[in-house]
């Protein structure tokens, strides 16, 4: 029988403990998450919000505090569960004395792929991944993008049914984005689970079916991405509004920037438009700009996050 | 479900056995070690270009003591046995040299953690490089050895497959070190801290061989118990060298005991070092 998730976490949580000082930081807290098996999920979160943390204790590389995972019904934490796990770290080293071929004749052989397997597999993905002409040189002279594109190729060598994808188009150029985002694209309707750990959110929200926002190493928000972007809001322009104004406008906006008395607002209600304009004008501002707009991922990470920056500090704690 | 643990599958510690050769040969490792046995197999070609005879006795420098010796046979054994002892020494060093950044270089971040993200446990992943390692100082040892052995055999006309026996004993006492060396790679990530415990333990496994000598000047009970205790705990790459040279030279020799506490002493260091990359985070 199938398993439903392909991933499962429960109260999934890292804390690193200093030896000496006798700190505690709390990387990843009480996370739990379930990623349906078919879809393309995104995780997001600012740098250092606990993501690479998270994947790593998917993938055993990180021992969790407290907490499981599992992998497509496996616990996560047996050599056995990464099996039909297909994984391109953020900031790989992929050994530089190896070709291109070799690199993915090695690590196809710890995916455990017969020989004869792999004489067909690596041909394939080679060019799949559109570095045919290449795999007879080695991997130092490859470009950033050709060594992500042959990351991807063995992440997806051993035809994985879960794809872990760190950051994989951080510090690529357009193009290569472009190419990586092709090979993506082949995935679709083949059942493969994509999971993509990344902080540029424009490209998760165009490519993934669903997201979940980590933030100080906590589950901010999880949904569906048409969901959570199709409630439809206002942005809202003024002069001349006192400093004082925003902590009476933050109730009813979603996004406040003020300074030197412009105002920029995201409202996400007909509502609290209507307040927020009434309270400008009686604080003596001039209404200079109004329009709807449509809410975008990045409204709602920053809501997100904004929103649990306002509550206290999680992540350290003294012991 | 199908799922099966790779750790078992016949294609995985080939794999890592080929990666190891493949980093070695990369950092001219590899080259290295068999370039510098390659000059010393030269050496010897060099120093017996000479008279049979002459080229064994003159080697040795045992023109004074020969005739106590009586035959040459004899005299040819206790050659064998000293060159023996000598390519034991160069060997265990040069390999534990070559040999040191080889685990360190595994561990580093970027190349660990795809490493781990495979289905193999990570005790195969740990024990695969280093059944890679003594693969790798096998074949060079078993070069140099039998590279010398050919050339003394082909110079005296006496072929002594005893003198073979080196290959065992050197590739065993790496193989002890190679536990040293793992586990601090493991532990502290640095090449020179591995070299320095492994040379440094081949020296103190010298001093504390003499311990019938050194027990008697001793005035303390518990510094007598204290340095007993060390000598059975640490590997005796002295004895072992020396049983192999007793072996080499006379056919007799005591080496069991010095073997089976090495080998004890090298497999908790292994599994120490194996419980640490299991529990560490990377």
């Amino acid at each position: 029988m199938r398993p439903d998730f392909a991933i499962e976490t429960a109260g999934l949580t890292k804390i690193y403990r200093s030896r000496f000082r006798g700190r505690e930081i709390r990387a990843v807290s009480g996370i739990s998450l379930r990623v349906p098996e078919g879809i393309k999920f995104g995780l997001l979160g600012a740098n250092g919000a606990g993501k690479t943390t998270f994947v790593k204790m998917l993938l055993s590389a990180v021992h969790p505090t407290l907490g499981s995972a599992r992998l497509l019904g496996l616990d996560a934490e047996a050599p056995e569960a990464r099996r039909p796990v297909g994984y391109l770290p953020e900031n790989h080293r992929f050994p530089t004395y190896l070709t291109g071929q070799g690199m993915l004749r090695f690590y196809g052989a710890l995916s455990g792929l017969a020989p004869a397997e792999l004489r067909q597999r690596i041909p394939e993905m080679i060019e799949m991944v559109g570095l045919a002409g290449w795999e007879q040189v080695r991997i130092k002279k490859y470009s950033k993008g050709m060594l992500q594109r042959l990351g991807l190729a063995q992440a997806l060598l051993h035809r994985p049914r879960l794809l872990i994808l760190d950051e994989p188009t951080d510090g690529v150029d357009p193009l290569g984005r472009r190419q990586i985002r092709d090979v993506l694209n082949r995935l679709l309707g083949t059942g493969v689970t994509i999971f993509i750990n990344s902080h540029l959110l424009s490209e998760v929200e165009s490519f993934c079916d669903e997201v979940a926002i980590i933030d100080k190493g906590q589950l901010a928000l999880q949904g569906k991405v048409r969901e959570l972007i199709a409630g439809c809001g206002y942005s809202l322009t003024a002069r001349q509004v006192p400093e004082d104004m925003r902590s009476v406008l933050s109730p009813f906006c979603a996004v406040v920037e003020l300074s030197d008395g412009g105002l920029r607002a995201q409202l996400v209600s007909i509502e609290a438009l209507n307040q927020v304009i009434d309270l400008i004008r009686q604080g003596g501002g001039l209404i200079e700009n109004v329009q709807s707009s449509v809410t975008t991922l990045e409204d709602i990470f920053i809501r997100t996050t904004q929103r649990a920056a306002s509550t206290p500090e999680p992540a350290e704690v003294a012991s | 479900m199908k799922s099966q643990d790779t750790s078992r599958h016949p294609s995985v510690l080939p794999a890592l056995i080929a990666d190891t050769f493949q980093e070695a040969s990369a950092r001219w490792l590899f080259w290295g070690l068999f370039g510098l046995s390659t000059l010393l197999i030269a050496f010897f070609l060099f120093i017996l270009k000479i008279d049979v005879v002459q080229g064994a006795v003159s080697l040795l420098g045992l023109q004074q003591t020969s005739h106590h010796i009586g035959d040459l046979e004899r005299l040819v054994r206790m050659s064998y046995g000293r060159v023996a002892i000598f390519l034991y020494i160069w060997g265990t060093f040069l390999a534990v040299f070559a040999s040191a950044g080889l685990i360190p270089s595994v561990l580093e971040p970027g190349r660990i953690g795809l490493l781990l993200s495979k289905p193999v446990s990570r005790t195969t992943l740990l024990l695969g490089r280093y059944l890679g390692n003594v693969l790798l100082v096998t074949a060079n040892i078993v070069y140099l050895i039998v590279s010398v052995w050919v050339i003394v055999g082909w110079k005296t006309g006496i072929w002594y497959p005893e003198f073979l026996l080196a290959i065992p004993f050197t590739v065993f006492v790496f193989a002890v070190l190679l536990s040293v060396v793992t586990f601090i790679g493991v532990a502290f990530e640095s090449a020179p801290v591995a070299v320095m415990a492994a040379v440094a333990l081949m020296l103190i496994s010298a001093i504390l061989a003499q311990k019938d000598k050194v027990v008697r000047l001793l005035d303390s009970e518990w510094s007598r118990d204290l340095w007993k205790g060390l000598y059975w705990i640490v590997p005796k790459v002295w004895e072992l060298g020396r049983a192999m040279m007793d072996l080499i030279g006379s056919r007799q020799g005591e080496w069991m005991t010095a073997a089976w506490t090495s080998a004890v002493f090298g497999l908790i260091v292994l599994a120490a070092a194996v419980r640490i990359f299991c529990k560490r985070d990377y």
